[in-house]
């Protein structure tokens, strides 16, 4: 089964970590993405731009419109996600709970749709 | 001339044959696995044009041995591995009169599938190793096969060598009292690797096809090596009915069919044949076991003509037995379908009622399908239809999600026209 894990922030909650913090915090992200890259279930992690960089497209009546911005006004935005290939569900919940921000604020997990039927 | 299709059913059944020389002679399986990779590609390229040689199979495990000792010669940091292993090899001539000897291939196919399913692996990395050691499918088979990246794969799979090394696991057939667990261990391991490929998309997803049959395929091997398990044998049955359905399950565009309303014209016949001969044979020469009784309710929904002459008592029978030997909330679903049928749907929903509280299934999609399916029966619409969409919105199966969305938007339309009137 494939999960994907994402992580919400805003500039606030990033400027609150001090620069040795963040160091320390981007080693151990990569210790985490070795760890299970390893082990075969982490499929991929990759961070996203600042909120100030996304964009949003619009087509009406066959013209494409793009405004700046996400299209959802939130508080806090996705900021970085990652994909695992789990057993089970119960697995992808014990290795995000390694991650790292994990433990500072939360991160969202959701079951990804897969195409194979299950009845046999 | 061989076709290219005939050529690469025999390196499939080869593979694991030259795996088992090499690993009997060498015993690290991963520099051996990837000397007979090489090989085989080898042999996938050169045989097509230049015709099989007159011995395949030492033709195989006299290059597989070439390129073990280049693999070996060339890690140069590990050199006292190599003393150890060059010395103990035979010379190539003796090999090659090893490759002829055919019973000792059949058992080390065997033996490399025991292997590959050991305890010390997770299910994952126990069917991407019996996809590749034992199938003979390349890396990036197997990837495309499971939606993953070719390099997750590789990793998975180097590092399911790499425990099976640590673990210490020898090239040898498991002790009599631990080979009972680690057959069963590889059945289930076809059996999921079945049903990775028994997927409802058709056309693109060809490689997922292809799965289902390894997967037989793999089990008619497994057959053939232990052809008085009866459970074996009832594995092989139920791969069999199950995959003699499959033309019928889907639409074109991928919808999913239910079984009653299947054409069963599509259904086929000569593999529900051999899957009712098998799973009967199985049944009679005994002990029972899940995977015969599961292909025996198989062959039940095979050989009705209609959805209407199912003989549900029979079915209802063997999924009490199911559920006597093992069990479990699943079987428990099913029995109620069933029951459904047999003595109407309120024995159905009382009975589902009594696993309305485990926690392995409380939030289980086919619970609430079941249960639609039941009060759709019963009469009641509005509740039916509340019953799939719940159903829809917990499956993962984006098929699935479809069909049952499709059946509450039926009863809800359905419903809403009776109310108009």
């Amino acid at each position: 089964m494939k999960y994907m894990a994402i992580i919400y922030g805003n500039k606030a909650l990033w400027e609150s970590f001090a620069p040795d913090v963040i160091g320390e915090a981007i080693a151990s992200v990569n210790a985490f993405n070795v760890r299970y890259a390893e082990s075969g279930e982490l499929l991929g992690a990759y961070g996203l731009g600042d909120e100030l960089t996304a964009k949003t497209v619009r087509v009406r009546d066959g013209v494409p419109a793009v405004t700046d911005g996400p299209y959802l006004e939130a508080k806090e935005f996705v900021s970085s996600f990652f994909l695992l290939d789990c057993d089970s569900e119960a697995r992808a919940l014990e290795v995000v709970a390694d991650y790292p921000f994990a433990s500072h604020s939360a991160v969202e997990v959701w079951p990804v749709l897969h195409e194979a039927g299950t009845e046999m | 001339m061989s076709s290219r299709g005939e050529i690469e059913d025999l390196l499939r059944e080869l593979a694991p044959q030259v795996l088992g020389a090499l690993l009997r002679r060498h015993g690290a399986l991963d520099v051996c696995e990837d000397a007979v990779q090489e090989a085989l590609l080898s042999a996938a390229r050169d045989w097509p044009a230049e015709g099989l040689p007159d011995h395949p199979r030492a033709w195989l495990i006299t290059v597989a041995n070439r390129r073990l000792i280049d693999l070996v010669r060339s890690e140069s940091a590990r050199r006292r591995r190599e003393e150890r292993i060059l010395l103990g090899a035979p010379p190539a001539e003796s090999l090659q009169e090893l490759g002829e000897d055919g019973s000792a291939g059949r058992d080390d196919t065997l033996v490399l599938l025991l292997l590959c399913c050991h305890p010390a692996l997770t299910p994952p990395s126990q069917i991407a190793l019996t996809l590749r050691a034992v199938g003979g499918l390349t890396t990036a088979e197997i990837a495309s096969a499971f939606f993953v990246p070719e390099s997750t794969m590789a990793q998975r799979i180097s590092r399911a060598k790499q425990t099976i090394r640590e673990a210490g696991a020898a090239f040898s057939m498991p002790p009599p009292e631990e080979l009972d667990q680690r057959l069963r261990a590889a059945m289930h391991v076809l059996y999921l690797v079945f049903n990775e490929g028994y997927t409802t998309t058709s056309g693109a997803d060809i490689h997922r096809a292809d799965l289902t049959r390894e997967a037989i395929r793999l089990a008619r091997e497994l057959h053939n090596l232990r052809p008085n398990d009866s459970e074996v044998a009832g594995l092989l049955a139920l791969l069999i009915l199950t995959e003699a359905r499959r033309p019928a399950r889907t639409t074109p565009t991928g919808d999913l069919i239910a079984l009653a309303d299947q054409d069963r014209n599509c259904w086929d016949r000569d593999l529900i044949r051999e899957g009712v001969d098998r799973v009967s044979e199985a049944l009679a020469s005994g002990p029972l076991g899940l995977y015969q009784l599961q292909a025996a309710i198989a062959a039940v929904h095979d050989e009705a003509a209609s959805a209407d002459d199912t003989d549900w008592p029979e079915v209802l029978a063997l999924y009490e037995t199911l559920e006597r030997i093992a069990p479990n909330p699943m079987a428990t679903i099913s029995r109620a379908v069933a029951a459904g049928m047999v003595l109407g749907p309120g024995a159905g929903l009382d009975l589902l009622a009594t696993i309305d509280t485990d926690t392995r299934i409380a939030k289980h999609y086919l619970l609430y399908a079941v249960r639609g399916h039941l009060l759709e029966m019963a009469g009641h619409p509005e509740e039916a239809a509340f019953s799939f969409e719940s159903a829809a919105r917990r499956t993962a199966s984006i098929p699935e999600k479809r069909y049952l969305a499709a059946r509450a938007l039926r009863l809800r339309s359905g419903s809403d026209r009776s109310t108009s009137v």
